[in-house]
């Protein structure tokens, strides 16, 4: 029956394999799990989710299997059904397997058994296992004489199917949009070492070497190696972008912190690119895009963070910005077109999922520029197409599909 | 497994539920690295010396920074300080052992008695720190090249690793790690924690103390929400300043300590939270006319 738990589990999209089930025995058999279904549930959530992202699926999962289990005494049975029947054979990989085969499986399944008895046993005798009721569990000259302050009252013991139903961790989920170590090992993969630096560096491992087998100071040097690959990163602070605030933030925080990058060059703009980006949005200071555009340096990639979604006018219109400070003759989107020239390797990165982009302005803005969503798997084949590597559109004058009546 | 495994639950002056606990004893019992994670100030670090504490065990700490190597963890070889002496000092620089130090985890191991090790904000290091850690973390010794000389674990630490960030770590690194994730804790349990760091409060004061702050807290859209370890602070400046509970109702004493970024005030001044000057809001915009995109702004 417990291959049910497994399989509901796995279903949830948590991966239980052999090494989590295997914990989950040796944590039954030290005598961790108390016999309640409460103390099953804190144990086993502690090894089979990963991160917090992993707790509601572990949650409905739970209730899933548990409704109406609430009770310990058919746990035992359960727990042995469980072990009397081995994960089904595809879940396990080669490794596990092998891994598999040299256990002796019966004699676990009897460790296990003896144990369970023994706890139920001692818990229906008496608190000694448990060790609450002022028995301090570590016996050391009274240093707790009360025990412990965990789960005072009946309010912090809540039982386990009810604490799962509550699925209070279901907000978490939505953070796995973003894997910010995915992510910085996707923009990594933007990187140039090149050991051609004029700077010159002190090998002091080097040095001390050579140095402490001669007579005298031996001072080695040698080039340093420096990443080449710089990002100029514009985003979009505009009202509409107040939802996404934290997830731009993480991907704000994995390109800057863990790129490795040799620079990254940042810039806001409100809702479309006009004659001006911002460094600091709120008191626009800022550079012209003009300027930008006319020294690019090598092995540098234009990252935009926007949700393109606005009013058709800002996008079309010339002086289509909202902002007095950006009040630009130039129709945004032939901005957007002189930055995709002025930037060989630029992609959009879109926080709103792929199914909205139907939507008007962000149809047009990708006429212009390749768009990914923000995601990893977008920005993982976003680094891909700067690297030459994935698909990847040219650049061409936008079919005058919005006509602009010659204003310009 | 021996029996020798003692059941940890929190201590005197740390407040732990039943799900931080379990995980605390699965990874003591199974001999696993405890990976922590929540908010600031939610007791990741205090938690590590709140396992010392109650494990009677001596407790070493790596603070890891952007630039902490795996290796630093181990050991330290001070190669300038040796280079220095090979020109100007009176020691003798061929035994370089006198410039090799043991590192927290390197100390961890060599301690007589098991020992807890704190590897406080992992996320905070080079990506491929996890990676290398796991290495030493499993094979339990390292062997210093600079001497030869291998450092093994005489007892296994118990070892909490923290961190802040979402996800910042290998799968492989994951897999061998017991897990917790500690949730910012609720009124009751934060009322339970006012009270380990102020026994004599006032209960009105705390009561109305934690009802502005779990109001602060529910603004949305927040840069950074105020944590477990402002609440402490406040209620010491609420209750050094001698600030009489009633009047916590309509005005906010030392907001600063609670909110430290000017926009957030603002914020909450707007939401109603907090009292300020900018409560004007929403500029009458024009109504947006037009089709499907009303509302980006
Ligand atoms: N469970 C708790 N019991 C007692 N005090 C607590 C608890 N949780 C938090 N605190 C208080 O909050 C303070 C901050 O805790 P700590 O420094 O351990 O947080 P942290 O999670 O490590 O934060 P950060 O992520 O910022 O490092 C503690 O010094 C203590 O005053
Ligand atoms: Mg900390």
């Amino acid at each position: 029956m417990f291959a049910g738990f497994h399989t509901m589990l796995r279903s949830a999209g948590l991966q239980v394999g052999l090494t989590e089930w295997l914990a989950l025995v040796e944590a039954l058999d030290a005598g961790i799990v108390e016999p309640s279904l409460r103390s099953f549930y804190d144990v086993s959530r502690s090894l089979v989710c990963r991160d917090e992202g992993d707790y509601d699926r572990f949650d409905q999962a739970f209730v899933a299997y548990f409704e109406g289990a609430d009770l310990p005494p058919g746990l035992k049975d359960k727990l042995k059904a469980w072990l009397s029947k081995p994960i089904e054979r595809p879940a396990l990989s080669e490794e596990e397997l092998a891994k598999l085969q040299e256990l002796d499986l019966d004699a676990l399944r009897k460790l296990f058994e003896e144990r369970l008895a023994e706890q139920t046993e001692r818990h229906d005798g008496g608190d000694k296992w448990i060790g609450t009721g002022g028995k301090s569990p570590f016996g050391q000259g009274g240093q707790h004489p009360t025990g412990m302050r965990v789960g005072e009252g009946a309010k912090g013991r809540g039982s386990a199917v009810a604490a799962a139903r509550a699925r209070r961790f279901r907000n978490y989920r939505s953070d796995r949009v973003l894997d910010t170590r995915a992510i910085s090992v996707a923009i990594r993969r933007l990187r140039r070492l090149e050991r051609k630096s004029r700077r010159i560096e002190l090998d002091v491992d080097e040095t001390v070497r050579k140095t402490a087998r001669s007579d005298d100071l031996v001072i080695v040097e040698r080039p340093e190696r420096r990443n080449q690959a710089r990002v100029v990163l514009m985003m979009d602070s505009g009202g509409s972008m107040e939802p996404h605030t934290r997830l731009v933030e993480q991907f704000f925080s994995a390109l800057k912190n863990g790129g490795g990058l040799r620079e990254v060059e940042t810039y806001y703009f409100h809702n479309c690119v006009y004659n001006k980006v911002f460094s600091d949005m709120e008191r626009f200071v800022g550079k012209d895009v003009d300027d930008i555009c006319r020294s690019v340096p090598p092995n540098t990639h234009l990252f935009m963070v926007g949700d393109a979604w606005m009013g058709p006018y800002e996008l079309l219109a010339p002086y289509g910005s909202l902002e007095m400070v950006t009040s630009d003759k130039t129709p945004g989107i032939d901005r957007l077109l002189q930055l995709a020239k002025a930037f060989p390797k630029s992609v959009w990165i879109n926080p709103i999922p792929e199914n909205y982009w139907h939507a008007e302005t962000i149809a047009q803005t990708r006429e212009v520029m390749d768009m990914v969503p923000m995601t990893v798997e977008g920005i993982v084949e976003a680094v891909s197409a700067l690297l030459g590597r994935g698909p990847k559109r040219d650049h061409r004058e936008p079919v005058p599909m919005w006509t602009r009546d010659g204003v310009h | 497994m021996t029996d020798s495994f003692h059941r940890w639950n929190g201590t005197d002056s740390y407040i732990a539920d039943d799900a931080l606990a379990a995980a605390v004893n699965v990874a003591t019992a199974l001999q696993r690295p405890l990976l922590v994670k929540g908010e600031p100030g939610t007791g990741k670090t205090l938690l590590a010396h709140a396992i010392a504490e109650g494990l009677g065990m001596e407790l070493f700490t790596w603070h890891v920074k952007s630039t902490t190597r795996a290796q630093d963890g181990c050991w330290v070889y001070d190669a300038v300080a040796r280079l220095q002496d090979s020109r100007f000092g009176d020691r003798d620089v061929r035994d370089v052992s006198q410039y090799i130090e043991l590192g927290p985890l390197g100390r961890a191991f060599s301690s007589d008695q098991r020992a807890v090790l704190l590897i406080d904000e992992i996320d905070k290091a080079d990506i491929e720190f996890p990676n290398d850690l796991l290495h030493e973390l499993d094979a339990m010794r390292f062997v210093i090249t600079e001497t030869g000389e291998e450092v093994k674990a005489k007892h296994r630490p118990v070892v909490i690793i923290t961190s802040n960030a979402e996800k910042e770590l290998p799968d492989a690194f994951l897999r061998r790690c017991v897990f917790h994730y500690i949730d910012f804790p609720d009124e009751d349990r934060l009322a339970q924690i006012c009270r380990v760091h102020h026994p004599e409060v006032d209960d009105k004061l705390l009561a109305a103390a934690l009802r502005r702050f779990m109001a602060l807290r529910s603004v949305k859209h927040l840069r950074k929400k105020p944590t477990t370890s402002e609440l402490v602070d406040w209620i010491s400046g609420l209750r050094l300043a001698g600030i009489d509970p009633e009047k916590l109702q309509t005005t906010l004493p030392f907001a600063g300590v609670l909110l430290k970024d000017e926009s957030d005030a603002q914020k909450a001044a707007k939401a109603g939270a907090a009292d300020g000057s900018g409560g004007e809001s929403g500029g009458g915009s024009g109504s947006a006319s037009g089709g499907g995109w009303r509302g980006w702004r």
